[in-house]
């Protein structure tokens, strides 16, 4: 009985550890949302699989980045401008960012609740123990 | 402990429910983000709580009773929820996982308590003392 409630907890860790992979890819993007030339990163997640069989975890999977065309910014002074006075900017929308960062935090609350409420049973049932 | 005892075996069973139930809520929950995920719930406690009536016994009259060993087993399954479903696939609602966690708790507390007390019936009963 303890034993299910221990994976409850590691399905909710697993869950905590793959929004926070998330988040911080975010703010990777929004820290360098003025940077020429870079394209925004992108986790999605996956079950984790053992042995063929779905374990009930989750992970980030691989990153990607956004292929998106970068914008053409006009900015002759700008030092990376080519001879027509063009640089390519970066593709991270920070509106996406902003969003995105609020569901992983959405997300990543969701399983910390789960975790504490796995932890409060397993105290109530070690508490039978007391007199 | 006591597990002849059926009160005490019930009570462990609907426990088993409320735990099993909680760990399934936390994967879905832990799953909320994952494309292509579908989201699992095991069966209510009456279904899943089933009585086998003993076998080899005979009843010579109808009011004799052999509540035969229960036992409980709960499968997780995939769940059809209509209208939670999210363009890559994923049909897990938090609100709906909140709340089956909320109900798996009370029940795994309501069969803590029934432990409890039924311990305590038999303590006094043992001890003479009340």
């Amino acid at each position: 009985m303890s034993d299910l409630l221990s994976s409850a907890k590691h399905a909710a860790m697993s869950g905590m550890q793959a929004q926070a992979d998330r988040l911080r890819h975010t703010s990777e993007n929004i820290a360098n949302a003025d940077t020429p030339g870079y394209r925004r990163k992108i986790v999605s997640f996956e079950q984790v699989v053992e042995g063929g069989r779905s374990t009930g975890l989750v992970e980030a999977g691989d990153v990607r980045l956004d292929r998106t065309d970068l914008p053409k910014v006009f900015d002759p002074s700008h030092p990376m401008s080519d001879e027509t006075g063009y640089y390519d900017g970066s593709n991270v929308d920070l509106i996406i960012e902003i969003a995105d960062a609020r569901e992983a935090q959405r997300s990543y609350e969701a399983n910390l609740k789960m975790f504490g409420q796995a932890r409060e049973m397993t105290r109530n049932l070690y508490d039978l123990l007391k007199r | 402990m006591f597990e002849n005892l059926k009160i005490f075996s019930m009570a462990s069973a609907l426990a088993q429910h409320g735990a099993t139930r909680q760990t399934v809520v936390a994967e879905n929950i832990a799953n909320a983000d994952t494309p292509g995920y579908r989201a699992r719930d095991v069966a209510s406690f009456a279904d899943s709580y089933a009585s086998r009536p003993t076998t080899g016994l005979q009843a010579t009259r109808p009011g004799h009773r052999f509540d035969g060993e229960a036992s409980y087993s709960a499968a997780p399954r995939e769940i059809f929820r209509p209208g939670a479903e999210s363009p890559n696939g994923n049909n897990v609602s938090i609100e709906n996982e909140i709340f089956a966690a909320a109900e798996a708790s009370s029940d795994h507390r309501k069969a803590l308590a029934v432990y409890r007390s039924a311990l305590t019936v038999l303590r006094t009963s043992i001890s003479g003392q009340s």
